[in-house]
């Protein structure tokens, strides 16, 4: 397809779009406290939906659970991985929007002040997402900018008035196909093999056909996108380089073990779905589900890039500890109680399960901390 | 200290890895030229992709594993896209790896 390009508008596509103008690091790291923010308060709101008392500006904030986590904390994060990859101001007005959609939801601002800000940083993310895509064809490439569409399709449904358990299927949409196109992108090490990037694009295709007729028939919808996700995990099983890597040592394989877990999570939770008869909203299976897919796999990519993403953004050294193997065994841990509260109606575990899951997040960011604070003390030694 | 010629500043460079991959640039093909002349290294590498958020870090640390080599000259590591990195790019230590 060819689009034709006006002089002016390539002036300007020249002049913004292809001319390194990164911003220092400490610029970014404003950003990172936005999505820190939406974390933080994220994760109190959804302790509080629980039961236990945990302090909040606004009660009204429990209803905001959801969006925190995934469009204020991811998305900002996401938009921010990506605005770095591609070492251009105008990508950052993508985290900067979603970060202070994040912090708009906190501060109480009016509730649609905060969906246009979310939405806009999604739109930005499209674009630079596509603007990869533009630069480099590929699946991977493909799948990248296509998450951040389901992304921002999620933010206008959301801005239109549906249910943020409605629009669950997008949002999971958009952090699936981030991490499934990075980790595609990976597989690229391995033997090529046209069979399974074929399989990789069928699967591709039914998750977006889950997600679009999730929105017009929620239960045959769910239903197809959970099948998606089950197979998305057998191919992740199969085809990530994972599988040969956790066979190192160190940093490399505490990444492998994070993902190999998390793909464990990713089939429990298309299989849930299943079980479940689809994704009914609010119920056991519900929470099950979601938390399998958004703690058991997003979180565990999170931990396990944290040590290479981060130094990426901040520009700061995070030396490899073996401790960073305890924020992930509490994570699994809880969240398998957690789980087991919701298969046997069992409130106390399930509550107990996500105090865990809050637990395992402290727990991970002090680690986090404080891999930063040594690697700043031999940084100093060096010097 | 030894000679400075393409080879040294290809071993200086096998101290740079992707930690995720757990292998170093030059194995993984991510280095396209190496030119030196009196007094400056001049190297150009790339990423296996623009949507890598690595690539700032990993060209510092380059510059940084040429710096050790060679005190005196002055690096240059630019960070390059054409061609775009494919897997055959890789030395046949590093397929070998990785079950070619």
């Amino acid at each position: 397809m060819f689009i034709r390009v006006h002089p002016r508008q390539k002036y300007f596509l020249r002049k913004y779009m292809t001319t390194p103008t990164d911003i220092p690091p400490r610029w970014r790291l404003p950003l990172l406290a936005c999505a820190i923010a939406s974390l933080i308060l994220g994760v109190a709101a959804g302790l509080l939906r629980m039961g236990w008392r945990v302090p909040l500006p606004s009660f009204d904030l429990v209803m905001l659970h959801g969006p925190l986590m995934i469009a204020g904390f991811f998305g900002t994060v996401i938009s921010l991985e990506r605005a770095v990859a591609l070492a251009r101001r105008w990508a950052y007005i993508g985290p900067l929007a979603a970060g202070a959609g994040g912090v708009a939801l906190i501060v109480g601002a009016p509730l649609e002040l905060g969906q246009w800000l979310l939405a806009t940083g999604s739109a930005v993310l499209l674009v630079a997402s596509s603007w990869v895509f533009w630069r480099q064809r590929a699946l991977f490439t493909f799948t990248l900018a296509t998450g951040a569409g389901c992304w921002l399709i999620g933010n206008l449904l959301w801005l239109s008035g549906l249910s943020v358990s409605a629009i669950v299927p997008w949002w999971s949409g958009f952090l699936v196909l981030t991490i499934a196109g990075e980790r595609l992108e990976l597989s690229r090490f391995l033997p090529p093999s046209p069979g399974a990037k074929r399989v990789f694009a069928h699967i591709l295709a039914i998750l977006l056909a889950g997600m679009t007729s999730a929105t017009l028939t929620p239960r045959i919808g769910t239903l197809i996108f959970g099948a998606a996700l089950l197979a998305l995990a057998v191919w992740l099983l199969r085809q990530d380089i994972a599988r040969r890597t956790v066979k190192e040592k160190g940093l490399t394989r505490y990444i492998a073990v994070c993902l190999l877990t998390g793909y464990v999570w990713l089939a429990l939770s298309g299989a849930i779905i299943l079980a479940a008869g689809g994704l009914a909203q609010g119920g056991l299976a519900y929470d099950a589900a979601v938390h399998a897919l958004m703690l058991g796999f997003v979180f565990s990519m999170v931990f396990g890039h944290a040590p290479i993403i981060f130094p990426a953004v901040a520009r700061v050294a995070m030396p490899y500890h073996p401790l960073f193997y305890v924020p992930l065994v509490l994570l699994h841990g809880s969240l398998a109680l957690r789980l087991a509260g919701d298969l046997a109606a069992n409130a106390d575990w399930r509550s107990l399960g996500g105090a865990g899951n809050a637990l395992a997040l402290a727990v991970f960011i002090l680690t986090v901390i404080s891999a930063l604070l040594r690697g700043r003390l031999s940084q100093r030694t060096h010097a | 200290m030894s000679e400075l010629n393409e080879e040294a500043v290809r071993a200086a460079l096998r101290s740079v890895n992707d930690p995720e991959v757990g292998m170093n640039v030059v194995e993984l093909g991510l280095i396209y030229g190496i030119e030196i002349a009196p007094g400056t290294i001049r190297v150009r590498m790339t990423m296996t992709t623009p949507s890598c958020p690595m690539g700032a870090m990993i060209t510092d640390e380059a510059r940084a594993a040429l710096k050790a080599l060679a005190p005196e000259a002055e690096i240059d590591v630019q960070l390059v896209w054409e061609p775009p990195w494919d897997s055959s790019m890789m030395s046949a230590e590093a397929k070998k790896h990785f079950g070619w």
